[in-house]
């Protein structure tokens, strides 16, 4: 599992996350996942490369964005496979985390 | 290093091995959750012998690793002293079958509802971050169902792979 961060123009920050996010892959990110969301008032979970979520990877990814929205700041994930993204809408993720198909889309809805 | 190791049946109704190289039936895990790295290449060696599409696959591996973890985490509190042995049967060239079985105190997940099963979330602070795996089990297998065992749990996962 990889992670890495980008800052982008008008302070958001995009965490692209790439492999399987099951047990050990949610552990790998898990550390860096905080100290994102420690800081970033506007996230975008880049999950475009990732190929499996399970309830583990899932917990990595609610909690960082619970931190973000604490503090009043907005997440957005990006481009999740058909069945990532049935994941997480079994979850009820989607109704509080947008999910955006592109990019451009993605930067739009965190306003 | 990884101590879970896989063991030959000649259970009747295991998957059919009369392809070359088939995958073992049964896979025997110790009580650590480092060890259900090793369920990840068993479900890949099985997908490829069976023939099984990738969603199905996908679908397998989150419900096993999900009802896993629960054993280990819950059932066992993460003592490594007890095991898990799943064992793999197909129905026909329909349905592929799993079943857990543990030694843990008796749990039925299809018992337990969380706050997850209710309306719709208001915030991400209500969304529980560990509670969604049965519910993601429910979802993503074609069939769960539990026994209690006189000493354990057996939990019966099945897939649909027909195509």
């Amino acid at each position: 599992m990889q992670i890495s961060t980008e800052e982008m123009p008008g302070g958001i920050t995009r965490v692209a996350l790439d492999g399987r996010m099951d047990i050990a892959g949610a552990a790998a990110v898990d550390l860096k996942m905080n100290v994102v969301a420690g800081s970033a008032q506007k996230l975008i979970i880049d999950m475009q490369k990732v190929e499996f979520l399970g309830s583990m990877g899932l917990r990595s990814i609610v909690l960082p964005a619970r931190a973000v929205h604490s503090r009043g700041g907005k997440v957005v994930l990006l481009g999740p496979n058909e069945m990532v993204e049935s994941v997480l809408k079994t979850s009820g993720i989607d109704s509080l985390l947008p999910i955006r198909r592109d990019l451009n889309d993605a930067i739009a809805a965190l306003g | 290093m990884l101590a879970a190791t896989t063991m030959a049946t000649t259970h009747p109704s295991s998957c059919p091995s009369s392809q070359p190289s088939a995958p073992e039936p049964r896979l025997t895990l110790e009580g650590r959750l480092e060890d259900l790295a090793e369920v990840w290449p068993w479900i890949e060696a099985l997908a490829r012998h069976y023939s099984i599409p990738a969603r199905t696959e996908y679908a397998i591996h989150l419900c096993l690793e999900e009802a896993l973890s629960n054993v280990v985490r819950h059932g066992y509190t993460e003592q490594a002293n007890q095991s898990i042995v799943i064992e793999c049967a197909s129905s026909g060239a329909k349905e592929m079958v799993f079943t857990i079985e543990d030694q843990a105190p008796p749990f039925d997940p299809l018992a337990y509802r969380h706050a997850g099963d209710g309306p719709a979330l208001a915030s991400i602070a209500e969304l529980e971050p560990g509670g969604q795996g049965i519910r993601l089990m429910r979802k993503f297998a074609d069939r769960v169902s539990w026994e209690r065992l006189p000493n354990g749990n057996r939990l019966t996962l099945a897939f649909s792979i027909a195509s």
